[in-house]
């Protein structure tokens, strides 16, 4: 059954004769020149859900895949320092004859030294003579990044979900402002509700729209019918809440509140109708993604997905209907009527709208007059960053006080306790600031940062700054904010933190040659003395566990009397990508010692079951071998061979 | 992250109706065989990562039903493929001659940088053969593309039918990104020849 079906005479993509012109336009019947002979039966309807569900989970790993390639390149861009231009503009060196060569970047034109730039051959389209031109290395990366997340091909990077937030990122071409991207929130917000895992009370609103304007983007009912059935035909909205769904339980409340405070920052007036709206002519953009295409162009898809949308709820298929979740609990609407007075808290959170979302921290604050003290309850905090592999958390809080001149009143941070093995930690723990002054409380901040508490180094989770002038004596005080991204406070806190053994830099890759993973000991620093001189003769021991047979034992030479030795000594320890998600690199630092044993300095572990950025760099080295991942670490007081 | 890989291709395979396109699939992504013919429903896709110059290329090949009453949602996925299989069966000259409608409606719906080839499967049945490979070969110079004898049933040429569309995309893939920034001799010579002076001649003049 194919062309020879249609018309005997009529071939589909030949116009039609003049005769039967005239006879259509008599009809009034319309241009349309075919008909589908037959609606699709459930079954087949069936069979094309479940492929286009199938294709939506390859969708999502693309997604991530692309958010990896970008996150790559922007933290290159992040790290070039841009001097000017006698200077390479990635990592600062001056040129000069005795110094790095001056190159110019064929892309950005750009100079930059000959250390942080590759030379790629091209090839004459015309001949077959090739030619040597420079890029420097964000150039390179960026078309690197081109070619691999097939953006060349779709003239444009495909949307893509950043690795941290996994948030849906739409295209950044298709999103020109930040309005935009509050709009992709909404759709968060909608397609929120498919979530089967969180039970939530939800208020249906139901907005009426035209047939015409239906058939452009039914968007909104697939996540309405979804609601039950987990997961349908895939427009962005669903792929986002899929990825999402990936982060647990949690997006619902992080997106309802990023548009409730950016509803606060003045944009008041918008209503769900705007979003709604937004939504609609923003979702039939270009964009190389099969559903939203089949979205906007198979009217067949349309007309089905209506039909089943009609048949799961029972619904009249022309009435699309947009929920709205009514409040996340008091502390979201609390948060509301506290934050439109601070102009200050509302930008912080407008910031925090922007970055992606690291969860969010619920404290209560109440302030003494009498005793002139700050009481704040960490009462709980959600949807923390995963740093495990298993996908968990041992938070901890620290606090303290930023005065007007932006520096931190106490040097001491208070810290909370640690709660172990989740990513939404109920702290419920009070810490006390003594010494504030009731006028202090007008212009301060509370700054609250979350850490990761592991052995080898404690991960930054997040960061709130909560405005202390709304803080009255009477009452207390009870508020959620977003955590945001890393700034100076944060180091600033985590610097607060001893780390009595020192620090060791070291750098990992895979290489897929030799089959075998290269560490790169670089060197240490502030390294614990323990010999009488006041310095330490220090040797790093490497072992790759488990060692089935016994040959996975590597150590540097000893560096003698020194607290910051460096070795840049390579080590190869053979072993198959596979395997090394199962190992653990144990590295060992020890003093030299001769006559009597070994005195330890300090230990890290760097494997699979590592956290935070050990992971990171562990992961990193297998996903992208044959590159060197370099880290500084800190070292643990504790012998893991004891 | 074991299940990494460097590219994904989308592929789509179209063409009429029993022609073969879902045995042809059906080899390359499981290396098997089926004798009985289900229509495919609408569309479906396969997954095989493939590995070319040392890269990891995930190949998403979409099959399409042939039949016309899938069309408007077949031709909804013509969008986003990278390669395009034109498949037509030797045995049957009526699929030979759709082949042109197939190439016109990628023409309506595919993006023009659409890399596209040319199958005649079956080429096991030499006694029921209609089409001769003289005539498919002719098909495809006359529209510049790529052209195999297949069999899903033999497997003979399958593989190597999509490791050359997979390549062909990735060779297109450089290329674009050099095109992207085309040679510009005159403008590289004189930023190599001041990139000199600034570090020598200048110099050596002031010496």
């Amino acid at each position: 059954m194919d062309f020879q079906n249609r018309n005997n005479t009529a071939n589909k993509f030949v116009c039609p004769s003049d005769r039967q012109l005239a006879l259509r336009a008599k009809l009034r019947a319309g241009w349309s020149s075919s008909k589908t002979s037959e609606p699709l039966r459930p079954e087949e309807q069936e069979a094309i859900i479940s492929v286009i569900r199938r294709n939506e989970e390859i969708e999502i790993a693309e997604r991530q895949r692309v958010g990896r390639l970008v996150e790559r390149v922007e933290k290159i861009k992040q790290h070039a320092v841009e001097r000017g231009p006698n200077c390479c503009r990635l990592c600062g060196d001056t040129f000069g004859l005795l110094r790095p060569h001056r190159i110019i970047c064929e892309d950005c034109r750009q100079s930059v030294c000959t250390k942080c730039s590759v030379d790629i051959n091209i090839r004459y389209h015309t001949s077959e003579r090739t030619r040597e031109i420079w890029l420097c290395r964000i150039c390179s990366e960026t078309r690197e990044m081109w070619k691999k997340s097939g953006a060349w091909f779709f003239k444009g990077l495909p949307r893509y979900d950043t690795p941290r937030s996994a948030s849906a990122t739409p295209t950044p071409t298709a999103t020109p402002g930040g309005m935009a991207s509050m709009a992709g929130d909404t759709r968060a917000v909608h397609s929120c509700h498919g979530t089967p895992t969180r039970p939530a009370r939800v208020k249906k609103l139901t907005i009426r729209v035209n047939d015409s304007s239906s058939s452009s983007g039914p968007s909104e009912p697939e996540d309405e019918l979804d609601g039950g059935a987990g997961s349908g035909f895939g427009g962005g909205a669903r792929g986002s809440a899929v990825g999402r769904l990936q982060r647990e339980d949690s997006f619902r409340l992080r997106a309802y509140g990023s548009i409730r405070s950016f509803i606060d920052g003045g944009e008041r007036k918008l209503s769900n109708s705007f979003f709604f709206g937004r939504q609609q002519s923003h979702r039939p953009s270009e964009c190389p993604d099969y559903d939203s295409i089949s979205l906007t162009n198979g009217s067949a898809v349309a007309q089905l997905r209506r039909e089943s949308s009609s048949l799961r709820r029972g619904s009249v298929s022309s009435s699309w209907s947009i929920s709205e979740s009514s409040g996340s609990g008091n502390s979201g609407s609390q948060s509301q009527s506290q934050s439109q007075s601070q102009s200050q808290y509302t930008q912080a959170q407008q910031q925090h709208c922007r970055d992606p979302l690291l969860g969010w921290l619920e404290i209560a604050i109440s302030y003494r007059e009498n005793f002139h003290s700050l009481d704040c309850t960490m009462v709980r905090a959600r949807d923390l960053p995963a740093m495990d592999a298993s996908g968990l958390t041992d938070p901890y809080c620290k606090l303290n006080i930023i005065t007007p001149e932006a520096l931190t009143k106490y040097t001491r941070w208070q810290r909370t306790k640690t709660v172990h093995k989740t990513r939404n930690p109920e702290f419920n723990e009070t810490l006390q600031f003594v010494g504030v002054e009731p006028e202090e409380l007008g212009n301060s901040l509370l700054y609250v940062a979350l850490f990761d508490d592991d052995k080898y180094g404690h991960d930054f989770l997040g960061a709130a700054k909560v405005c202390l002038s709304t803080v009255h004596s009477t009452s207390q005080y009870r508020i959620s904010v977003p955590l945001g991204v890393e700034d100076q406070y944060s180091s600033a806190a985590e610097m607060a933190q001893e780390w009595p053994n020192g620090k060791i830099l070291i750098s990992l890759c895979y290489n897929t040659k030799r089959r075998a993973l290269v560490v790169n000991v670089k060197q240490c620093i502030n390294l614990m003395a323990m010999d009488n001189n006041g310095s330490s003769d220090p040797f790093v021991k490497l072992q790759l566990k488990p060692d089935a047979h016994k040959n996975k034992k590597h150590k540097t030479s000893v560096k003698w009397r020194t607290l910051n030795p460096i070795y840049n000594e390579e080590f190869y320890f053979e072993a198959s990508p596979h395997d090394l998600n199962k190992e653990m690199l144990i590295v060992t630092v020890w003093d030299k010692d001769l006559g009597k044993s070994n005195d330890f300095l300090g230990s890290l572990q760097l494997g699979a079951q590592s956290k935070g950025e050990r992971l990171q760099q562990w992961h990193d080295c297998i996903r992208l071998p044959d590159h060197f991942h370099e880290k500084w670490h800190c070292l643990a007081p504790d012998n893991p061979a004891h | 992250m074991a299940k990494t890989y460097d590219y994904l291709f989308k592929l789509l395979l179209i063409g009429d109706s029993g022609v073969g396109k879902t045995c042809i699939l059906f080899r390359f992504s499981e290396d098997a065989f089926n004798t009985t013919f289900i229509s495919t429903i609408g569309i479906d896709f396969k997954i095989r990562t493939i590995e070319l110059d040392n890269k990891k290329i995930k190949l998403q090949i979409w099959d399409t039903a042939g039949q016309e009453r899938f069309r408007t949602i077949t031709t909804a996925y013509y969008r986003g493929a990278m390669g395009i299989m034109l498949v037509y069966d030797i045995t049957q000259e009526k699929s030979f001659e759709n082949i042109k409608n197939w190439i016109r409606n990628i023409e309506e719906n595919a993006s023009a940088d659409v890399e596209k080839m040319l199958l005649g499967n079956k080429c096991e049945l030499h006694d029921k053969r209609q089409v001769s490979k003289e005539r498919g070969e002719q098909l495809a110079i006359e529209y510049g593309i790529k052209f195999m004898e297949t069999s899903a049933k033999a497997s003979i040429n399958v593989e190597e039918a999509f490791l050359t569309l997979a390549s062909d995309i990735k060779a297109k893939t450089e290329k674009r990104m050099e095109a992207n920034n085309p040679p510009k001799g005159g403008h590289q010579l004189k930023t190599l020849d001041s990139r000199t002076k600034d570090s020598w001649l200048s110099r050596c003049s002031l010496l």
